[in-house]
């Protein structure tokens, strides 16, 4: 059940994408999701979609993958729509029934919505699906770098998700293994209504609790075995080289939010 | 031979909300010399683990002194040194990862050492190949087994080069198979790489591996001996609620009943010899 979420999984790959620096990749995506919502014309909304589908075919990831990882969005994406959709009265009426009256801009703002929200979700996708976590904690410690003047704990943070990455797992093996051991106590987890079946995950938390927290201590201790003392004096095994393939790639990327703001100027804009 | 690491006097006990409880530590006067395998007996709660935690200073003893090559391990200044030099395995091979791949997290000490990142891959390399597990470099550390995991985490504390290597109780948690794994390595470190090597165990077949033994009681080293030795001594080791090797404890009930056989087989190859001799002479 868990086991079936795909967004923010990785899928090891050869692609150019894959191999792409994860800084330049994390950057990118930035960049590109705001431009989502920068382009406000159909053509730039049609510039972006584009762009991001041949990223998508450069990914060599099946296509199929990509759409199961925007499946658990769809609902919001439908309401935002519909809500969008009802909202708008301005423009023509097309049509109208006591105090419904749906327009023609309500309806193309409602499209644009929710092509805006599937293309993001699918920008976020190909970042996760083509970046080891571990190289993107990387990328997000070496990218939030120059915050450390501020007093924002860069390493720390980086660390933490280093962890919890690490964690998961194991924490859902556990999960599972505790789960059977209650059900084996009879415990019962499918039936019932949803008060009964939240209060039968308690005998499940409780136990996964206490085990997190006994985790966290060992893992703490054998950091300190093996000399941790924080951020300081800290090097890394792995470094991280631009190589020409990230030039290019950061090239594109600034034609492509050019394109963007060039095609806002074409109407009909929305 | 030198003393490697030494406790001079050491209690310890522990504070809780200002309440003393007893003593874990009681007087404890132990060496541990340099390239010795040293193994660590006792049983539950005799302080055998709260000792091993003093040998890297993530326990400070409250009275007394631990040196590890000559140097005090209260003074915070030494913490680091100390900590690079022995290390500490634990029992919980899961709990002592820390990366989500197997080369990063073996990487994670001398990474804390501020080692130049060409000399910390190569000594990655370096040790996964020592341990064995250089294939699965790019592995991640939920999918190994039990005695993978193990090695993973010694191969961890091989990268910080430290000189000697404290394992608590580092195959209580494995099936036979991975407690083989963990032990052939250990053995290989004690014998080729010349690291010195002190297990604490329960299992008597991996104290036998030993070259010295330390039986720990109340608190305090009560005695020690090589495995012959100390083992020899059943009824000893069993007033100390500690059990001796199978096939020690069979030669040594044979001698008890009146049997000619010395009572101080360790192995089983021993002990089928000395049966066969045994038998040889019945039968004639």
């Amino acid at each position: 059940m868990i086991k079936d979420i795909t967004i923010g999984q990785f899928f090891p790959g050869n692609s150019a994408v894959h191999r792409l620096d994860p800084r330049i990749k994390f950057v990118l995506t930035f960049a590109a999701i705001v431009f989502v919502f920068v382009a406000n014309s159909a053509a730039a909304i049609a510039l972006m979609t584009l762009a991001v589908f041949s990223v998508i075919a450069l990914t060599r990831i099946p296509v199929k993958l990509y759409f199961k990882g925007l499946k658990p969005i769809l609902v919001i994406i439908l309401i935002t729509s519909l809500l969008n959709i009802f909202y708008i009265r301005t423009g023509n009426i097309l049509w109208s029934w006591k105090f419904i009256t749906i327009t023609d801009q309500g309806l193309m703002r409602s499209v644009l919505i929710a092509v805006r929200i599937a293309v993001m979700i699918l920008i976020s996708c190909v970042l996760t699906y083509t970046t080891s976590p571990t190289d993107l904690t990387d990328a997000i410690e070496r990218l939030m770098k120059p915050l450390k003047v501020i007093r924002v704990p860069v390493h720390e943070i980086a660390m933490m998700m280093t962890i919890a990455l690490r964690f998961v797992p194991t924490l859902l093996e556990e999960t599972d293994k505790i789960t059977s051991a209650q059900k084996a106590r009879g415990a019962d987890l499918e039936s019932g209504s949803l008060m009964q079946r939240v209060r039968a995950m308690i005998p499940i938390l409780i136990p996964l609790f206490v085990s997190a927290f006994r985790r966290a201590y060992e893992l703490a201790m054998a950091m300190e075995c093996r000399c941790y003392h924080g951020g300081e004096g800290r090097t890394r095994m792995k470094q991280l080289h631009m190589s020409s393939r990230d030039y290019v790639a950061l090239a594109l990327g600034a034609i492509l939010f050019c394109g963007v703001i060039l095609c806002n100027l074409i109407p009909p804009s929305l | 031979m030198e003393e490697f690491i030494r406790a001079e006097h050491v209690d310890f006990k522990y504070e809780f909300e200002n309440e003393e409880l007893p003593e874990v530590l009681s007087d404890v006067n132990l060496g541990v010399h340099r390239g010795e395998f040293l193994a660590l007996l006792g049983h539950n709660g005799s302080g055998k683990s709260t000792l091993a935690k003093h040998f890297n200073a993530m326990l400070l003893p409250t009275g007394g002194k631990v040196f590890v090559e000559e140097m005090d391990t209260a003074d915070e200044e030494n913490k680091l040194a100390i900590r690079s030099r022995v290390g500490l395995i634990q029992q919980n091979p899961d709990n002592q990862l820390v990366a989500s791949i197997v080369e990063e997290d073996v990487a994670f000490g001398p990474e804390n050492l501020g080692v130049a990142p060409e000399e910390i891959r190569r000594r990655v390399d370096d040790v996964l190949k020592t341990v064995g597990m250089y294939e699965y470099r790019r592995h991640a550390p939920h999918k190994l087994s039990g005695g993978q995991k193990q090695r993973i985490a010694i191969a961890g504390i091989l990268a910080m080069q430290p000189e000697c290597i404290v394992l608590d109780e580092p195959t209580s948690m494995l099936d036979p198979r991975g407690r083989r794994e963990v032990l052939d390595t250990v053995l290989k470190l004690n014998r080729e790489k010349g690291i010195t090597i002190v297990l604490i165990t329960h299992n008597m077949d991996e104290a036998v591996l030993a070259d010295r033994v330390v039986v720990m009681d109340r608190g305090k080293p009560v005695f020690e001996g090589t495995p012959r030795e100390v083992f020899s001594q059943v009824k000893r080791m069993q007033s100390l609620r500690l059990d001796v090797p199978q096939a020690t404890e069979l030669a040594f009930e044979l001698n008890q009943a009146g049997y000619p056989i010395a009572p101080d087989v360790l192995t089983e190859e021993e002990c089928a010899q000395a049966l066969a001799t045994l038998l040889g002479k019945n039968a004639v």
